[in-house]
């Protein structure tokens, strides 16, 4: 029964997202121009995540309709250094508090880019298995769409999701203890099926 | 409060639907009908009212006992769908439907809210809550539903605001920002009203909030007063036993000098309020439940009893002052906190005595009577699922130790007979580990010190429990293929509906357990069940939406049953 509804996931996911009309997620088909006050620093974030959403640069994530107040308290963890990235880290802590909500109300409303991965029964199996284990969709959501506080999974790039599940299990990202108590007993295959099983919703 | 579980729900429903259509379109071309002023006398005669639902827990008493027997035993075998309303949100739902006078208000996952006729399911209004940036909620994005007085209709939302409705056509006439979302206060219960009065509690247990109950001006939305769930002194007495006399193997001096060293937590301690409060008007007191302390799994960071957690408590109407508690579980490390509603209804003390007493169900698998005039325990009952290695400490790599953090009985009101002092609660057993990771406080993100991870090899099941509240024996148990969330409704029919993740609703004979009808949904019926009676018919009423926390198949009905002409 499990895998006949969670084959069925696609197409939940879409009419979850139509219908439910998160104020955070994106709604809107095209890309648009920043307000003037951030559009140099908009410049900056597409070398990196790539200027229509789709990031350019390995291990950077999809930041496009990602939910703006995930986004907004990231770049206040790399800042205060809750979170370390040595290409983050200085970029955030030139950024003022209302160049913060700026951006990340502006990428927030930028449409998702279309990825996907391809993800094998197997894989899916054992993401299943672990998602049970870790609840994932009480914070993340039906279709791990994530909300306000909690990052949208569902097509998020897979050496993105790697690098940070790795991160957390090791201690290196600590801005999430509740994720890294989550997968500290996790595998390298367990991590690996997971990423291509969120970025293949 | 906190979470779920390896099974999903299936099934469909589709030849309901199709067969529905035809009831619906003739349906909607009658005329709907228009909001009915709800006064205080109103209110307070609930419990008698055969034709409304007033109340999210049906009364002031919170027995969820419907007075209708027009659906009974004999013929509810003929009950079928009248209306089936399909929301624009296809999410959790744990709303259960108000009526009045023939006007239904119903919510759904992210605040929408819906007038319906309830005798076709015929829309009036909708209200879509324009949702906040900000919002921190754990378990779903769920509301539980609304509070009905005089010509308002009252929401709390995600994003922790309060909300007055015009119930005539929905709009908005005030919001209060109840608390700050970004410190992870959030609401998803329905409020009460009374007395010109809405009190609501709050979320927030996993992101180390300070927890209260408010109770707001009905008519202009002015705070009235404030009583913190969590006081200035949490110590309490140090104790070392939970209520049933078991012991949790604290480590006080550890805790003492923990406690020397870093000072009361009482800031970030947690203790939200889920639930409705039951309303004693005959002392104008209000009894409610206090959920867990934050962070979750470890204590090391909380030392003391930490009050008022786990807890019943017993504040005044008029002023919010503090009245009496009774605390379930000190020092709580296991999330089997309060969350189901409390009940007031008499009950026998152990000498045979009668005094008005509350019942709660706990995430323990027990239901606890407690007398009202001081909060004291009487009994508790029998276990309604399997416990093993309580109180068990969570470690570093993860101790089992069964109810699994969602109970037992999780936020699911129970109902009540009392002509039969039965309690009915649903239950799950949800086999988990319980794994401890000290971490300070991270400023309004979630917080659980650690992790629940529920075993995936170990069977899960659910279970609809009679309990006999004035001896504490287990009376029936009918056992249900997953663990059960969503509410329980009696009704003078001799019947108890509730609802499973796996679609099916089903009424069970009050006496013995025995299912007598069933009706599959096609999404996860997770709700509290409601009644009412319009132009001389009642209707049972329910949400089938599925659940967040459980993962149970989502959906978005409101299904309302008659019996067949």
């Amino acid at each position: 029964m499990r895998a006949v509804y969670l084959g069925s996931m696609p197409v939940f996911v879409a009419v979850l997202a139509l219908s439910v009309g998160h104020p955070t997620n994106a709604q809107q088909a095209t890309v648009t121009s920043p307000p003037p006050e951030i559009a140099d620093k908009v410049q900056l974030c597409a070398s990196c995540h790539g200027a229509d959403g789709k990031p350019v640069v390995e291990k950077v994530p999809i930041i496009f309709g990602q939910h703006m107040f995930y986004l907004l308290t990231e770049l206040k963890d790399y800042r205060a250094g809750r979170r370390a990235n040595e290409i983050m880290a200085p970029i955030a802590a030139q950024l003022s508090d209302d160049e913060m909500k700026a951006l990340a109300t502006y990428f927030a409303a930028q449409p998702w880019p279309n990825y996907s991965e391809v993800s094998s029964p197997e894989d899916n199996a054992r993401a299943q298995s672990l998602a049970v284990e870790g609840q994932c969709t009480q914070c993340h959501l039906g279709g791990m769409l994530g909300d306000s506080r909690n990052p949208r999974l569902n097509h998020q790039k897979v050496d993105y999701l790697t690098q940070t599940m790795t991160d957390f299990r090791g201690g290196v990202r600590k801005n999430a203890a509740a994720m890294a108590a989550i997968v500290k007993d996790w595998s390298d295959a367990d991590i690996a099926a997971m990423s291509h099983y969120l970025a293949g919703l | 409060m906190t979470y779920w579980s390896k099974k999903r729900a299936g099934g469909a429903a589709a030849c309901v639907f199709a067969m529905l259509a035809g009831t619906i379109s003739v349906a909607s071309a009658q005329e709907a009908r228009t909001h009915t002023p709800v006064t205080q006398d109103m209110l307070n005669k609930a419990e008698s009212d055969g034709n409304n639902f007033l109340h999210t827990n049906a009364n002031y008493n919170q027995t969820r006992y419907f007075p209708n027997q027009q659906i009974n035993k004999d013929n509810v075998k003929n009950l079928r769908p009248a209306w089936i309303f399909q929301t624009d949100v296809v999410e959790t739902m744990e709303t259960t439907p108000i009526v009045v006078n023939g006007v239904m208000y119903v919510t759904t996952a992210f605040d929408h809210v819906y007038a319906l006729d309830a005798r076709t399911g015929e829309q009036i209004w909708q209200y879509k809550h324009p949702m906040g940036q900000i919002t921190t909620f754990c378990c779903g994005p769920n509301n539980r539903g609304v509070a009905v007085f005089g010509d308002k209709v009252y929401l709390g939302t995600l994003d922790g605001q309060l909300v007055a409705l015009n119930a005539q056509n929905g709009s908005v006439a005030w919001k209060k920002d109840v608390a700050d979302p970004a410190l992870g206060y959030s609401e998803t219960m329905a409020p009460t009203a009374v007395d010109g009065k809405i009190l609501i509690g709050t979320n927030g247990g996993e992101y180390g909030i300070r927890g209260f109950v408010k109770a707001y001006d009905a008519e202009k939305g002015d705070l009235l007063w404030t009583f913190n769930t969590i006081p200035e002194k949490t110590v309490g007495v140090w104790a070392t036993h939970d209520a049933t006399g078991r012991d949790l193997h604290r480590d006080i001096k550890a805790e003492k000098a923990a406690l020397a060293k870093s000072g009361d937590p009482y800031k970030t301690l947690g203790g939200g309020v889920w639930q409705n409060p039951a309303v004693d008007l005959d002392t104008r007191r209000i009894y409610f439940v206090v959920g867990n302390p934050s962070p979750d799994l470890d204590g090391s960071l909380r030392p003391g009893d930490n009050l008022y957690t786990d807890s019943l408590v017993s504040v005044d109407l008029d002023t919010g002052k503090y009245v009496c508690h009774f605390q379930y579980i000190p020092h709580d490390v296991w999330d089997l906190d309060s969350v189901s509603p409390p009940i007031i209804t008499q009950v026998k003390t152990d000498t045979g005595e009668t005094v008005k007493g509350i019942l709660h169900g706990g995430k323990t698998g027990h239901v606890y009577v407690n007398k009202a005039d001081d909060c004291s325990l009487i009994r508790f009952s029998e276990a309604m699922v399997p416990q093993e290695n309580m109180w068990t400490l969570p470690t570093a790599k993860g101790a089992r130790m069964l109810p699994g953090a969602n109970g037992g009985v999780e936020w699911s009101p129970m109902a009540i007979d009392a002509d039969h002092s039965l309690a009915y609660a649903i239950n799950l057993n949800q086999p988990m580990t319980y794994q401890v990771e000290s971490t300070p406080y991270p400023e309004g993100k979630l917080w659980l010190g650690g992790a629940f991870k529920v075993i995936p090899t170990e069977e899960q099941w659910g279970n609809v429990t009679a309990v006999d509240y004035n001896t504490g024996k287990i009376r029936w148990q009918a056992k249900t293929e997953q663990p059960m969330i969503g509410g329980v409704l009696a009704t003078a029919g001799g019947l108890v509906f509730t609802g499973e993740g796996n679609g099916l609703f089903k009424a069970y004979n009050a006496e013995n357990g025995d299912v007598l009808w069933s009706f599959r949904a096609g999404a996860g019926v997770n709700a509290p069940p409601a009644s009412y009676t319009v132009d001389g018919e009642q209707y049972i009423v329910v949400a089938a939406g599925g659940n967040t926390q459980l993962d149970y198949k989502r959906g978005n009905a409101i299904v309302a049953f008659k019996l067949a002409q």
